[in-house]
């Protein structure tokens, strides 16, 4: 099943509601030694869908992506992920949750590496781009798998 | 097993090398950052980055090196980059930067380039 925009948007901190088979949240606290936690739901979530290796190399950079393009330097807050994998493609939402503003030097980085990342989700998956909520922004990518005989 | 992030510096034939293992990510990149600024200011000449232990690089670990490529040709120095891994060349080919760099696929023939 597809995650709408609207399902994204609901509280992260209502443990009320019903899990959905198929999907794997994560939340993380902004904090760079973290985003490994994202890779690692990436290739878990890759492989259980029998994305085969490439593919989950490729999903697990593109992941990280994903969240730097949405972090955009930002050090305080949290990011909430939200895999829906299903034999034929995976959807990730990335969602940023917190007040912080974008910082120029991007937790260290030497060079502007907006570009960087978009050439690098532009080659790695069929779909991405930033998704707006009420009082939150993020980015969604979605990765087909390769047809493959047998 | 995944490698364990490292990064030292040492010098073969007066050429300076960069050895960097394991995950170049955000929480990583920084440290490669601070290695290379300081080999690039203390030595002259090329400095070879040798990333064949390297298991993932991301645009924060690109970025670094593109720096650090910037800094030294402001000075006419070249800086080559040691890729052995098909999935971490695969990184430089889709973003560009193999026409940025000389990159080798070891550290012998990127010494020798």
């Amino acid at each position: 099943m597809s995650v709408t925009a609207d399902q994204f948007h609901g509280d992260p901190d209502d443990s009320t509601a019903p899990p959905t088979a198929g999907v794997v949240e994560v939340t993380v606290a902004v904090e760079s030694d973290l985003l490994v936690l994202a890779r690692l739901a990436a290739s878990t979530v890759a492989a259980r869908s029998s994305f085969d290796i490439e593919e989950i190399e490729d999903l697990r950079l593109a992941v990280d992506e994903l969240c730097l393009s949405v972090l955009q330097g930002r050090r305080v807050g949290r990011l909430r992920l939200r895999f829906d994998g299903t034999p034929d493609e995976i959807e990730v939402w990335c969602r940023y949750d917190g007040g912080d503003e974008p910082a120029d030097d991007g937790f260290g980085a030497d060079e502007d590496t907006d570009g960087l990342s978009g050439r690098i989700l532009d080659a790695l998956v069929d779909e991405h781009g930033p998704v707006f909520g009420d009082g939150w922004h993020g980015s969604r990518l979605c990765k087909r798998r390769v047809a493959r005989d047998g | 097993m995944e490698q364990a992030f490292g990064v030292s510096e040492g010098t073969r034939d007066g050429t300076s090398i960069v050895t960097v293992s394991g995950e170049v990510d955000v929480a990583t990149a920084p440290a490669v950052r601070d290695c290379l600024d300081q080999v690039i200011e203390r030595d002259a000449g090329v400095v070879v980055v040798d990333l064949t232990g390297v298991t993932f690089i991301d645009s924060t670990g690109l970025g670094v090196l593109i720096g650090a490529r910037k800094r030294c040709a402001d000075e006419g120095r070249d800086v080559r980059v040691v890729v052995a891994e098909p999935r971490i060349l695969k990184v430089f080919e889709i973003t560009g930067l193999t026409e940025l760099f000389t990159i080798r696929p070891s550290l012998d023939l990127a010494l020798a380039a």
